[in-house]
């Protein structure tokens, strides 16, 4: 009973080289998911208008969701380490700190997205779609960061 | 030159989506030219891939920030292309019909973009002279 899946193996998809792909694909997905959230929120921004419905000052969290995302993968995972050829402007601890508050930020954002979601919509009983709007639109792009980062290799010899 | 025929059938694609385009806008019940926006959409798509291709060059399948960014940015146009059509329809500025026809007409152009560089772009020899 305790190993009866360990000789189950996902069907093979031939078809695609999943190792050459990867980097294009993961590219792909994060720009779907960073532009389908920019969309949902000028789609939100489009269908309530006033600021009763939703705030104007809620857009902050998108654009800082934003510039944490250029942030955080303006830099490298091989700056991070330390092992490239040049040292860039900063410099390693220089680029840490860049990810670190790009982080910051992008964490941040999402947290304010929630906030505002459960704060300003949920408990107060308002029509709950322009709350919804903003927390996907920081949700996507938190993911769409995440692909873009983690999901890319960046082994420089295939 | 991967030939005529080729050409011939990629230019039929692209004049059968900018016809889905148009029949959004141009039909009796719809009438509002709104949608002729993507237009803008495609004119942009092909831009950050040739630009990736002319900064770098390196075609092998090491990884390449540059081309990563290109197929980021032009997915993200993609997409903005679907998304103008149904945030217009949502807001009834369109009809949801028309909103229907552009993206299909969409999918149509952009898959022929695609063919082009499938087609012609493809292979280490690309240069700018086989314009």
């Amino acid at each position: 009973m305790a190993g009866f899946l360990d000789n189950f193996r996902w069907p093979e998809w031939e078809c695609i080289d999943w190792g050459e792909r990867r980097n294009a694909v993961a590219s792909i997905v994060a720009g779907v998911l960073f532009f389908t959230g920019w969309w949902i929120m000028i789609d939100a921004a489009v269908t309530y208008p006033s600021q009763e419905q939703m705030n104007h000052a809620f857009h902050t969290c998108g654009v800082f969701s934003t510039i944490a995302f250029f942030m955080i993968n303006a830099v490298s995972n091989g700056q991070v380490r330390g092992d490239t050829y040049g040292e860039g402007c900063l410099g390693r601890t220089g680029a840490r700190l860049w990810l670190f508050i790009g982080f910051m930020m992008m964490f941040g954002s999402l947290i304010a997205s929630i906030w505002i979601l459960f704060g300003g919509y949920v408990v107060p009983k308002k029509e709950v779609a322009p709350g919804l709007a903003v927390f996907f639109q920081n949700a996507f792009i938190f993911f769409s960061t995440l692909i873009y980062k983690f999901g890319r290799t960046e082994d420089l010899w295939g | 030159m991967a030939g005529i025929k080729a050409l011939v059938g990629l230019s039929f694609t692209g004049a059968i989506g900018l016809t889905f385009l148009l029949l959004g806008c141009a039909l009796e019940q719809y009438g509002v030219y709104w949608p002729l926006f993507v237009l803008i959409f495609y004119i942009l798509s092909p831009i950050p891939t040739f630009i990736s291709r002319r900064v770098s060059d390196d075609t092998d399948s090491s990884s390449n920030a540059c081309r990563e960014l290109a197929y980021f940015l032009t997915t993200g146009i993609v997409v903005s292309s679907f998304g103008l059509p149904i945030v217009l329809a949502r807001n009834t500025t369109i009809q949801w019909g028309a909103c229907g026809l552009v993206m299909t007409g969409n999918a149509v152009i952009f898959l022929t973009i695609l063919g082009f560089f499938v087609v012609f772009g493809g292979g280490d020899d690309f240069s700018w002279e086989q314009w």
